[in-house]
C-alpha cells in the first residue's frame, strides 16, 4: 500500500462500516428473496403446465369452466375464477391468491426477523455504535428488505416468462412480467408491514404476531368480498383485494398498484420514521414495565408454557374458529359445484354426501393446513425455551428432561386436537345456521380428522429437537411447507405416488366428503408417538445447545 | 459415611477436536467453599454445566452428595441451587411471578428469607423482567437460588452486572451460607471475592486443574516475591537457579524464586544491596503466575 492511498482507503473504511446493517442483512434477503422466487416459478410452472396437459381439448375447459366459474364457495377460498377455460386464466386463478398470501407470510416473518428479530438479539445495538443513526439503520435495513423483494421479483418474473415461452402456455412475455408483479405485490406490502410491526411491538414474536393478525384480517375481508354476497366493494379495503383487481392475463387493471404501491411506501417510510423516535430495544405501542403478579398459572412447566403462549393459541383458536364459521356458511353454495354436472352427482350421491358435505371435504384443507402452522409454532416454542437458555433455569430444578419435555408435547397434542374440534365445531355451526345439511358427528370427525397430519410434523419436530436442535424447527417448517407444495401442486401435475406419500396431508381423507380413514389417521399418530419417544431418548442425553 | 458435595474422577468434555476438560478429579467436602478460577475458555462453565447434568461428559464422572449428576440428576438437584453469570430468565414474568414458579418447580423456599433476601438486594418484584437492568436481573437470579436454602450453592460468575454495594451484600449471603454449613461452588474472576469467601481455589488452564488448595497451601507451593534495590548497578540474574519473572526498574528489580533462596542470596551478597523487601504472592500474582508471561501457558505458546 502507499501513502496516496491511505486516505481512499479510510473513505472506503467508513463507509463499509456505515452500510454495515445493509450489508448483514441484505445477502440474508437477497438470498431468501432468491429461494422463494424459484418455488414461485416452479408452482406456477406445475400450474401451467399442468392444466395445458390435462386440459387439451376446448371442451374440457368448457366445463371446468362450467363447473368453477362462476362458485362463489370456490372464490371465498381461492378468488374468482375469470377465464379459466384458458392457460392464462387458469394460471391466475390458481397461483394469485395462493401466491399473495404465501408471499406476505414470507414478508411478515422475514421483515421482522432483519428488523426486530436483530434488535432482540443485541446485534442491532452493536451495529449502531458504528457511524450510523438509529433512522439510518432503518433505511438500510427497509434497502435489505427492498433488495430482497426485487430478488424475489426478478426470480419470479424470468421463471414466468421462460414457462411463458412454452407452446403449450404460450404467456407474452409482458403479460408474464405483470403477472410475476402481482403475485409478489402481496409480500412487497407484507415485508413494509413486517418493518412497521418491528418498530410497534417489543419482541420479534409480538411485532410478528401484529403482522400475522392484519394478515387473518385481510384475508378475512377478501374472502366475504368473494363469496357473493354483493360486498365486492370491499376488495377496495383490503391489500389482498387490491391484489385481486390487479387481475393479469385476464382483465389487467394496472390501477389497483397505485394503493399497493403507497400502502408499501407509507408503512416503509412509517417504520423509518418511528425508529428514529424510539429508543434501541423499546417499542410504540405502550408496554407496562410493572404488573401484579398473577400466579394462578405458574405452578410449574404446563402452566408457563400456556402462560407463555396464552395470547398466540386464542389468535388460532379465534382464527380457526371465524374461518369455520365463514366456510360453515357458504358450504351449501359451495358445495353446488360438486352436483352440478350429472357424473358428480351421481358419484357423490352413491356415497351418501350432499354438495355441502363435498365442498367441505375440499375446504377443511385449508384447516389441516393451519394446524400444521400450529404444531411448527410448538416445536419452535420448545426450541427458544432452550435457546436463550430460560430453559436452564428449570432443569437446575428437581425436574427432568424427558417429562419437560413430555409435558410440551402433551400441550401441543391437546392443542391440536382442540384446534380440530374447533374446526369442526365451527364449521358445522356456520353450515347450520346456513341450513346446509351437514350432519354434526360427521364434522366433528371431521375436525379430528385433521390432527393427524399436525400430529406427524409435530413428531417430527420433537424427533429432530432431540437429534439435532439447531435445526429442530428449520426441518419441521420444511417438511410442513414441502406437504404444502406437493398438495397444492398435486392437483394440477400427475406426481408420482412416492412423492404424494411423502406429505404429511396426502394421508388424510377429505373427510366429510368421504368418511375419515381411521386406519391411515391410526398410522400417522402411531408414525407421531414413534418419533416422539425417540426424540425423548436423544433429548435426555445430548447437551443443551443454544442458539 | 457422608459423601462430599461435590465429587468428580476423570471428568472429561471434548466438543469435537476440542478438549474442555480433561481427566478433572474434584472434591468439595461438606460446609466448604470453593473457589474456582481461570481465564474465558479455560472450562469453568463447562465443569459446571457437567456438574449440573445439562451437558453429557465424554468421560469420567461428576457426583452431587453421592448422586450420579447424569443418572440421578432430579435427586441431585433436589440438594443444590444454581446461578448463571447471565440470567437468562422470561421477559413478561414479573420478578415476584418469577421467583414464585421457580419455587414450585424447586419445591421448597424460606419464605422468610425469600422476603429479607427482597430487602437486602433492593429488588422490585413488581417489574417486568424485560424491564430490569443486567445487575437487577442477576440479582432475582441470586435471590431465586439462595432463598431455596440449598445444600449447595453452585455460582458461575454469579456478580456479574452487580454494583459494589450489591457485591457485599452477595458476599454476606455467602459468609451466611458457609456458617449454616452449606456448601459452595464459586466459579469468578474478581480475585478478591475469591480470596475473601474461599476455603480452598482451584485454578484451571485449558480445561486442567493445574492448581487446588488453600491460600497457604498456594502460597507455600510458589513462588516468593523479591524486590530488590541496589546502590548501584543492577546485576545479571538471569542464569540464577530459582529466580524468573525478572523486572528493573532503574536501580530496582523484581523476581519470583522458587524453591531454594540461597542461590539468589549468594548473588547478592557481593551486589551492594541498599534494600530488601520479600514477601508471599497475592492471589492476583498466584493466578498470573499460571497466565502471565513467563507461565508454562506462555512457554508453551498457548497465549494469546
Amino acid at each position: 500500500m502507499t501513502l496516496t492511498d491511505a486516505p481512499a482507503d479510510a473513505r472506503r473504511a467508513r463507509a463499509t462500516s456505515s452500510t454495515a446493517v445493509y450489508r448483514t442483512t441484505g445477502r440474508r434477503a437477497i438470498v431468501s428473496g432468491a429461494g422463494w422466487g424459484l418455488i414461485f416459478g416452479v408452482y406456477v410452472a406445475a400450474q401451467a403446465l399442468g392444466y395445458a396437459t390435462s386440459y387439451k381439448t376446448a371442451a374440457s375447459r368448457r366445463l371446468l369452466a362450467s363447473e368453477f366459474g362462476s362458485n362463489p364457495g370456490i372464490s371465498a377460498l381461492v378468488g374468482p375464477a375469470h377465464h379459466i377455460n384458458t392457460v392464462a386464466g387458469f394460471t391466475t386463478w390458481k397461483c394469485l391468491a395462493v401466491l399473495a398470501v404465501t408471499g406476505a407470510v414470507w414478508g411478515i416473518l422475514l421483515g421482522t426477523k432483519l428488523l426486530r428479530g436483530e434488535e432482540d438479539a443485541g446485534r442491532w445495538e452493536l451495529l449502531l455504535t458504528g457511524p450510523t443513526t438509529r433512522r439510518g439503520a432503518a433505511v438500510q435495513a427497509v434497502g435489505a428488505l427492498a433488495s430482497g423483494f426485487a430478488t424475489l421479483l426478478v426470480v419470479t418474473s424470468v421463471l414466468v416468462v421462460l414457462i411463458g415461452r412454452s407452446p403449450k402456455v404460450e404467456f407474452g412475455a409482458g403479460a408474464a412480467g405483470y403477472f410475476a408483479l402481482a403475485s409478489v405485490s402481496g409480500a412487497l406490502m407484507f415485508l413494509a408491514v413486517g418493518a412497521l410491526a418491528s418498530q410497534l411491538a417489543s419482541t420479534r414474536r409480538q411485532a410478528a404476531g401484529y403482522a400475522a393478525a392484519l394478515l387473518g384480517a385481510c384475508y378475512a375481508v377478501r374472502m366475504v368480498a368473494d363469496s357473493g354476497l354483493g360486498l365486492g366493494w370491499l376488495l377496495w379495503l383490503t391489500p389482498l383485494g387490491w391484489v385481486e383487481q390487479l387481475r393479469p392475463f385476464t382483465r389487467p387493471d394496472p390501477v389497483a398498484l397505485v394503493p399497493i404501491v403507497l400502502f408499501s411506501l407509507a408503512a416503509a417510510l412509517a417504520s423509518v420514521w418511528l425508529a428514529g423516535r424510539r429508543d434501541v430495544g423499546a417499542s410504540l405501542l405502550r408496554d407496562r414495565s410493572s404488573a401484579k403478579a398473577r400466579l394462578v398459572l405458574l405452578s410449574g412447566p404446563v402452566g408457563l408454557a400456556l402462560r407463555q403462549m396464552r395470547s398466540t393459541l386464542l389468535a388460532w383458536a379465534g382464527g380457526i374458529t371465524a374461518y369455520g364459521l365463514v366456510l360453515g356458511s357458504i358450504a351449501k353454495t359451495g358445495g353446488k359445484i360438486f352436483t352440478s354436472s350429472p357424473t358428480l352427482r351421481l358419484f357423490f350421491s352413491r356415497l351418501g354426501v350432499t354438495g355441502a358435505q363435498a365442498y367441505l371435504g375440499f375446504a377443511l384443507l385449508i384447516m389441516a393446513m393451519a394446524l400444521g402452522f400450529v404444531a411448527v409454532g410448538q416445536v419452535a416454542a420448545a426450541r427458544t425455551e432452550e435457546s436463550t437458555g430460560r430453559l436452564e433455569n428449570l432443569l437446575v430444578r428437581p425436574l427432568g428432561r424427558v417429562p419437560w419435555l413430555h409435558e410440551r408435547s402433551v400441550i401441543a397434542v391437546s392443542v391440536l386436537v382442540v384446534g380440530g374440534l374447533l374446526a369442526g365445531l365451527s364449521t358445522w355451526l356456520g353450515a347450520a345456521i346456513e341450513h346446509a345439511g351437514v350432519g354434526f358427528t360427521s364434522m366433528i370427525d371431521a375436525g379430528l380428522n385433521v390432527v393427524p397430519p399436525a400430529l406427524v410434523l409435530l413428531g417430527v419436530g420433537i424427533l429432530v429437537f432431540g437429534l439435532w436442535p439447531r435445526v429442530a424447527v428449520k426441518v419441521t417448517y420444511a417438511v410442513l411447507l414441502w406437504s404444502l407444495f406437493v398438495e397444492l401442486i398435486g392437483g394440477a401435475v400427475s406426481l408420482n405416488h412416492w412423492v404424494l406419500d411423502t406429505s404429511t396431508l396426502h394421508q388424510m381423507a377429505p373427510a366429510p366428503s368421504e368418511p375419515v380413514d381411521w386406519t391411515s389417521a391410526g398410522a400417522m399418530v402411531a408414525i407421531a408417538v414413534a418419533a416422539t419417544l425417540v426424540g425423548y431418548h436423544r433429548f435426555a442425553r445430548r447437551d443443551l445447545a443454544g442458539e | 459415611m457422608d459423601e462430599p458435595a461435590i465429587r468428580t474422577s476423570g471428568l472429561t468434555k471434548h466438543y469435537g477436536a476440542t478438549r474442555a476438560l480433561v481427566n478433572l478429579d474434584l472434591e468439595v467436602g461438606r460446609g466448604e467453599v470453593v473457589g474456582c478460577l481461570g481465564a474465558n475458555g479455560a472450562g469453568k462453565t463447562t465443569l459446571i454445566r457437567l456438574l449440573l447434568g445439562l451437558l453429557i461428559p465424554t468421560g469420567g464422572r461428576a457426583e452431587i452428595f453421592g448422586l450420579d449428576s447424569q443418572r440421578q440428576t432430579v435427586e441431585a438437584h433436589r440438594r443444590l441451587a444454581y446461578v448463571a453469570g447471565e440470567a437468562n430468565l422470561w421477559p413478561n414474568l414479573t420478578g415476584e411471578e418469577t421467583l414464585h414458579l421457580l419455587g414450585r418447580v424447586q419445591g421448597r423456599v424460606d419464605e422468610p428469607y425469600r422476603a429479607e433476601l427482597i430487602e437486602r438486594f433492593e429488588l422490585d418484584p413488581t417489574k417486568k423482567v424485560r424491564a430490569l437492568s443486567k445487575g437487577n436481573r442477576q440479582k432475582l437470579a441470586l435471590v431465586a437460588a439462595l432463598m431455596v436454602r440449598p445444600e449447595l450453592l453452585i455460582l458461575d460468575e454469579p456478580t456479574s452486572g452487580l454494583d459494589p454495594l450489591m457485591e457485599q451484600a452477595f458476599r454476606h449471603c455467602v459468609g451466611e451460607a458457609r456458617e449454616r454449613g452449606q456448601s459452595v461452588l464459586l466459579s469468578s474472576h474478581i480475585l478478591s471475592e475469591v480470596e475473601v469467601l474461599c476455603d480452598r481455589i482451584g485454578i484451571l488452564r485449558d480445561g486442567v486443574l493445574v492448581e487446588i488448595g488453600t491460600m497457604a497451601q498456594m502460597r507455600h507451593l510458589s513462588a516468593l516475591i523479591v524486590q530488590v534495590t541496589f546502590d548501584d548497578r543492577v546485576p545479571d540474574l538471569s542464569g540464577v537457579a530459582g529466580v524468573s519473572m525478572v523486572e528493573v526498574e532503574g536501580r530496582t528489580l523484581t523476581c519470583q524464586v522458587k524453591g531454594p533462596v540461597e542461590p539468589l542470596l549468594q548473588v547478592l551478597a557481593g551486589a551492594g544491596v541498599h534494600e530488601l523487601l520479600s514477601r508471599e504472592p497475592s492471589l492476583e500474582e498466584l493466578f498470573l503466575s499460571h497466565y502471565g508471561p513467563g507461565s508454562p501457558r506462555e512457554a508453551s505458546g498457548d497465549a494469546h
